[in-house]
């Protein structure tokens, strides 16, 4: 069977797609990407639907050998990944071949990776419809758990990639700003002005307890407020104030119910750019109205898929091809003349 | 019609809480049940997920499909409609074999002592009594039920054990609980269940929010024999009503 196997587990390496939707009633968290609009970005590539599973990895990608021919594509965070002796680039769809070696060096900016492979990608045996790992729970994904050396994942060959060439974005360097944006929380009329006015001056930074299941922020600590909550429940992006004043935001690994009061809500279109915001750069927050969080989560939409349609489109464009396939037969054929 | 007060309040962009009374009451959590299934048959296209808790119920949104605004007054034509099932015909009551001893109970001694109780008279209170599931989460299969009867209703611990073992049955204060998989814990442990609460194969449990438990005591053999069967999958859960 065609296959990847991973000759250096990197950090953090675990299968994730858009998660297990549709069963936190039963206490069933989420999971999926953390960064959702890289792990789309990286399908689309590859001509995947949104929901096929890649690779994310955090801060340091694997070393993949591949026993496959087929198409990869590179998002997230920058990490300056390696085929074969030459770099390549993010954002950008590459044909790969038997015996191929990816490989990485440390990430320059940013926190999670995301690896799409053509053929609808990985293939996992899905878990309530969902390829993605919670290792928490060893659920999902691989054996439910991070990626460790020798493991060999089965992916679908794929010889075929419409308007490759056209499959390259020069996207912004990276996303401008240390402002967030966020929308009231469902509980932000508990805190006191002095907390509201404190949580908007900042400045926080993402500390060292950062992973899938949330960020603690470093910063000043806002007065919390007396009275107690009944448990409910949580939502990507709503930010918790725990006891001792201390924001945590909640990412995809987040419980489905908590009991701390929500201050704010990361709107959805600002956390890529989040989760993948440095330690060490301090970060503000700024409130806008749910109509502006509505709009700017419906163009990011729109952008990918106008990207998707765009490239699509190019198709019948030149440079037509390659159907790999063919190229690869005719290569054969004249090296063996 | 709805008897209760309810509000909307955003979640976020793509998820909103209808909020009830603040108060812990089976009858006003029997309707967030209902209106979970309702609305999830109704508005299932827009859906993508929906959480009853205590009291509130908290439904996510797909924003590609509809916005926040269009969406709640959808729900508000809905719910002022709405005609709830005062019968509650539906309800289940599950029975769940704990064993208590005192290897498993670890805090049946400190519990029986709050209540002035022997721990005899501990589990014949605890198990005699049923308990209706308000919410599950924070974990796969994780029960928040109630009430637990107030002298034996012992608040957590003041600093959390750093394990508790799959199975366990606990107390905190009124609320009652069963822990699915080893996690961090403050809640006071009475005993433990022989039966699979979580499997990352199967994460679902077999019972759900808007249910009733009942405890059965059973003994060390019991216990033995009823975790071998659950190993393989071959104990089938009593139902005792439905």
């Amino acid at each position: 069977m065609p296959n990847i196997e991973i000759i250096n587990s990197g950090l953090a390496t675990t299968i994730q797609d858009l998660g297990r939707i549709g069963h936190q009633a039963k206490g069933i968290p989420v999971s999926g990407a953390v960064d959702q609009y890289s792990h789309r970005l990286a399908n689309i590539l590859v001509n995947n639907p949104e929901k096929s599973a890649t690779l994310e990895f955090s801060l340091l990608g694997p070393t993949i050998k591949f026993n496959v021919e087929t198409f990869i594509a590179i998002t997230g965070g920058k990490s300056e990944p390696v085929l074969n002796d030459s770099s390549i680039s993010l954002n950008t769809t590459y044909p790969v071949k038997k015996g191929d070696l990816l490989t990485f060096r440390p990430m320059k900016s940013g926190r999670f990776g995301y690896i799409a492979f053509a053929g609808n990608g990985l293939q996992v045996k899905p878990i309530l419809d969902s390829q993605s790992t919670n290792t928490r729970l060893s659920l999902g994904g691989y054996y439910g758990r991070s990626l460790i050396k020798g493991d060999c994942l089965t992916i679908n060959d794929c010889y075929q990639m419409p308007s490759l060439a056209n499959r390259s974005l020069s996207l912004n360097e990276e996303p401008i700003g240390n402002s967030f944006r966020f929308i009231r929380g469902p509980q932000w009329d508990l805190f006191s002005e002095s907390a509201q006015q404190l949580f908007m001056t900042g400045p926080f930074t993402i500390s060292s307890e950062a992973d899938r299941m949330g960020f603690r922020l470093d910063g000043p600590i806002l007065e919390i407020p007396q009275k107690n909550m009944l448990s409910e429940g949580a939502v990507l992006g709503n930010i918790q104030i725990t006891r001792s004043g201390q924001p945590i935001a909640l990412l995809a690994d987040r419980q489905t119910a908590g009991g701390y009061p929500v201050i704010a809500t990361i709107i959805g279109a600002d956390l890529s750019k989040f989760v993948q915001f440095a330690s060490s750069c301090p970060l503000v927050f700024e409130q806008v109205s749910l109509k502006e969080a509505t709009a700017a989560l419906r163009s990011q939409y729109q952008f990918l898929n106008t990207l998707a349609d765009s490239i699509y489109q190019k198709r019948y464009q030149y440079p037509i091809g390659p159907t790999r396939k063919a190229s690869s037969k005719i290569a054969e054929t004249i090296l063996n003349s | 019609m709805i008897t209760y007060k309810y509000d909307f309040v955003p979640a976020g962009e793509q998820a909103l809480h209808i909020v009830f009374p603040e108060q812990v009451d089976v009858s006003e959590n029997q309707l967030i049940q209902e209106l979970a299934q309702q609305l999830q048959n109704t508005f299932g296209y827009e859906i993508t997920d929906i959480v009853p808790a205590y009291r509130t119920l908290t439904i996510s949104f797909d924003i590609r499909k509809t916005t926040y605004y269009e969406f709640s007054s959808k729900l508000k034509g809905f719910l002022a409609q709405y005609v709830p099932d005062t019968k509650n015909e539906h309800t289940r009551t599950f029975e769940i074999p704990v064993c208590y001893d005192s290897e498993f109970g670890i805090d049946l001694e400190d519990v029986a002592a709050f209540g002035n109780l022997s721990v005899t008279e501990l589990i014949k209170l605890h198990s005699a009594n049923k308990y209706f599931i308000y919410m599950m989460g924070f974990l796969p299969g994780f029960t928040f039920m109630g009430n637990v009867p107030d002298q034996i209703a012992m608040p957590r611990l003041s600093v959390p054990r750093a394990s508790i073992a799959p199975g366990s049955v606990a107390i905190a204060g009124k609320q009652a609980g069963m822990y699915p998989v080893d996690s961090p814990g403050g809640w006071r442990i009475l005993g433990r269940t022989p039966i699979t609460l979580y499997t990352p194969e199967n994460p679902l449990p077999p019972f759900q929010a808007g249910d009733w438990i009942k405890f059965r005591q059973i003994d060390r053999a019991e216990y033995a024999a009823i975790k071998e069967l659950a190993a393989h999958s071959e104990y089938q859960l009593k139902i005792i009503s439905e």
